[in-house]
């Protein structure tokens, strides 16, 4: 009896101390948040590293095994993820919560017609939010009710993390501002309509994109165009993702005097970007670099 | 490639062969691309006719019969009620957000061979026909939080009529819920057995089926009605899931057995699948499957055939727009037959009627790279006996070219296919050349690997 209760008391112990959630997200930035807030009370892991398109994920039974045993599933919604539900149901996990991060987000571009003469629209509006860094914060807020809901008592402790984190976002949020500044209002093309929160935020425009529609690769009649605007218009950089095809912004930008830069929207997406704030530090570096 | 007698039902082979070489081997025009239509579920010849007949000419109460009678039913009743469930999801529209996902599949198929005149001993490409291969509807739907179904029917070519429409899947998935975290699928559906059947065709990478999944399954694989279970294993991370189903066995006198099977008592088939997946690195993955097939092949003898089958797939993604696939799958049969597929007793050397044990076996292995966001580059080998026969043999060289200018919404595939047939008596090759062209209408779900 007595070895029996120690046992049991050990394993309560060894539970307790861990006291893990198993934490799944889609993309390798979340997982960085959900670092961010829990801390040691989380183990986490993901599926679309940073160099990977995250419109487009093979559904692998890998990922079913990673999400059979997680508590907790972080996924940036508005149908970015169209891969994501047959994952969840090859885990047959019953007891997985499903977090959607995008419902307290001012969203932009919700489209007016959702058809494919549209291209590959988003029919609940623009999914690439955590681009704008404000919107780390009602991201953030949503990650704590998850966690807390799982573990009530360490919801002070993710409360602390998150506001640490933040204090340290906004400083570096007003250093990302004053950088870009001097370029506020400048025009950029990109390959595909993800920076339009970042561009937003920063008071750029984004003039047109490589694809004449999400998804649709560029005709030449559409790269033509692109050449004479950029001439016309003085663009200095097309912004491409490192998962995307470069010739043709290549040749735009070598028709028309402009430069390709690869910013990339994920953690992980090129060697410095190692957390959501290199990545963002290395995407302002890269982009001032550029408009100069 | 089998070829097929434009004159026959579905599922028959008649044919002007006796004794032991299997109607594959007939050297009467090659079909190679072009697949017969499947059968209709409810079909004018009254495979449910017969079953009724069977049942009301019983003049006293029998509970075998009742229980034999049952189960068929059932399956009707399921899917009657999972079309209804369907539907009345789809007469939510007005509510919103309550729609299936409706898809519509077309495929069309461009074909030449040089068939025509072998009995001649010329070659000569015939003039390239164009038809539509096949039009598929999806509606696929989650029926509540526990469970989804799924809906395909198929319009088949090249003769659009009504007779061609059939149920290609009906089912219901239940997803979670039950003990062990078990996973159980009721309907008509494509089984899991080795790896390409569960794929329809337009998401494969070539154009024509491989000639064991044709021979050993028929024309469009192992479908069924029936009951699946699956369950995943305790493999630690590994993913490893065992699957058993009960079938109805109406697949066997499709496929490659003596047609109607079924007759007015069902003979069950059963499959089984154990699979497990691999990540070898960040880049690369390996599926490796084990599967097992029995059913009862000739009704009238009672005779049951086993097949076993390997399968495995390998997939290298080092980026966004370049992968190999590597894939391939081995059969083998083993049966006690007194006749052929045709009915046609097997004979000894004497003449007398004799039981065979045959034993034989089929395969297939393919490589698809693709190189560019739009293109892909593809080679097949087949090499196949026949169920009935490991004397029939046939072997195929594939080569085949994808294009895909606007993502899945539309599609090119041509191939080129050199098809050897040897037989007792028959011996002849074809070289035929195929260019499928797809359209893709609806929702695009993510690929599984």
């Amino acid at each position: 009896m007595k070895r029996l209760t120690l046992l049991a008391l050990l394993i309560g112990a060894g539970t307790f101390a861990y006291g893990n959630i198993r934490v799944v997200t889609t993309l390798s930035d979340l997982a960085d948040l959900a670092h961010v807030v829990g801390g040691d009370r989380v183990r986490v892991d993901y599926f679309v590293r940073g160099d990977q398109n995250p419109h487009f994920v093979e559904v692998k039974p890998s990922y079913m095994m990673k999400l059979k045993s997680a508590d907790i599933f972080l996924i940036i919604g508005m149908e970015l993820e169209i891969w994501a539900p047959q994952i969840i149901d090859g885990s047959r996990n019953a007891s997985l919560n499903v977090v959607d991060l995008s419902g307290n987000i001012d969203k932009l571009e919700i489209p007016a017609i959702v058809d494919r003469s549209e291209g590959d629209v988003h029919r609940f509006g623009n999914p690439h939010y955590w681009l704008d860094p404000h919107n780390i914060r009602p991201m953030l807020e949503t990650i704590i009710s998850a966690f807390a809901k799982a573990s009530p008592d360490d919801e002070p402790f993710f409360r602390a993390n998150a506001e640490a984190y933040l204090k340290h976002l906004d400083e570096k949020i007003a250093g990302w501002e004053a950088a870009m500044k001097p370029f506020a209002g400048t025009k950029i093309i990109t390959f595909h309509k993800s920076w339009t929160y970042f561009a937003r935020w920063l008071n750029i425009t984004v003039a047109d994109q490589v694809e004449p529609k999400p998804g649709i690769p560029p005709s030449p009649s559409h790269t033509a165009s692109l050449i004479q605007l950029v001439r016309e218009e003085k663009i200095k950089a097309i912004v491409v993702e490192p998962f995307y095809d470069i010739s043709a912004a290549e040749q735009i930008a070598g028709k028309a005097g402009a430069r390709v830069i690869r910013l990339s929207t994920s953690v992980g997406g090129v060697d410095a970007a190692t957390d959501y704030i290199s990545l963002m530090d290395y995407n302002i570096t890269t982009l001032a670099a550029a408009l100069k | 490639m089998s070829p097929i007698d434009p004159t026959a039902e579905h599922g028959t082979r008649s044919g002007d062969h006796a004794g032991s070489v299997d109607r594959f081997s007939s050297p009467s025009t090659c079909k190679i691309f072009h697949r017969s239509r499947p059968p209709a579920l409810f079909s004018g010849q009254a495979r449910s006719a017969r079953f009724l007949n069977g049942y009301t000419g019983s003049t006293r109460f029998d509970i075998r019969h009742l229980l034999e009678d049952l189960v068929p039913r059932l399956h009707l009743c399921l899917i009657i009620a999972t079309l209804g469930s369907i539907a009345a999801i789809h007469s939510a529209v007005a509510q919103g957000s309550m729609n299936p996902d409706i898809s519509v599949i077309p495929r069309f198929l461009l074909q030449t061979d040089d068939s025509k005149y072998l009995s001649e001993g010329k070659r000569e490409f015939s003039r390239p026909d164009f038809s539509l291969d096949e039009l598929e509807f999806g509606i696929q739907s989650a029926l509540n939080p526990y469970a989804r179904a799924d809906i395909f029917v198929s319009l088949s070519g090249p003769d659009l009529d009504a007779s061609s429409i059939s149920l290609e899947e009906a089912y219901a998935t239940i997803l979670k819920g039950l003990p062990f975290d078990l996973n159980v699928r009721l309907g008509k559906y494509r089984v899991e057995y080795g790896k390409i059947n569960m794929i329809h065709p337009h998401a494969w990478s070539f154009v024509t089926e491989p000639l064991s999944q044709q021979r050993f399954l028929g024309d469009d694989g192992l479908n069924d009605l029936g009951i699946s279970a699956s369950i995943l294993l305790p493999t630690g991370d590994v993913y490893t899931r065992f699957t058993v189903d009960i079938l109805r066995g109406g697949s066997v006198g499709n496929a490659a057995g003596i047609p109607d099977t079924t007759g007015e008592v069902p003979f069950y088939a059963n499959t089984a699948r154990l699979m497990t997946f691999l990540s070898l690195t960040d880049y690369s993955d390996l599926e490796l499957g084990l599967s097992t097939f029995t059913g009862i092949h000739d009704p009238y003898n009672r005779e049951r055939f086993w097949y076993l089958n390997g399968d495995f797939k390998y997939k290298y993604r080092p980026s966004a727009y370049t992968s190999l696939t590597l894939q391939g799958e081995y059969l083998f049969n083993t049966r006690n037959a007194s006749q052929n597929r045709t009915l046609v007793p097997f004979l000894d050397a004497s003449g007398s009627p004799e039981r065979r044990q045959i034993k034989s076996s089929g395969l297939y292995a393919f490589a698809d790279y693709q190189f560019m966001k739009v293109f892909s580059v593809g080679a097949r080998y087949d090499w196949s006996e026949s169920p009935y026969s490991a004397q029939d043999k046939a072997n195929a060289v594939s080569i085949f070219l994808g294009y895909y200018p606007v993502e899945e919404t539309l599609g090119f595939r041509l191939q080129y296919q050199h098809t050897t047939t040897q037989a007792p008596g028959i011996s002849q090759s074809v070289n035929s050349i195929g260019l499928e062209i797809l359209l893709s209408l609806g929702p695009h779900k993510a690929h599984p690997f």
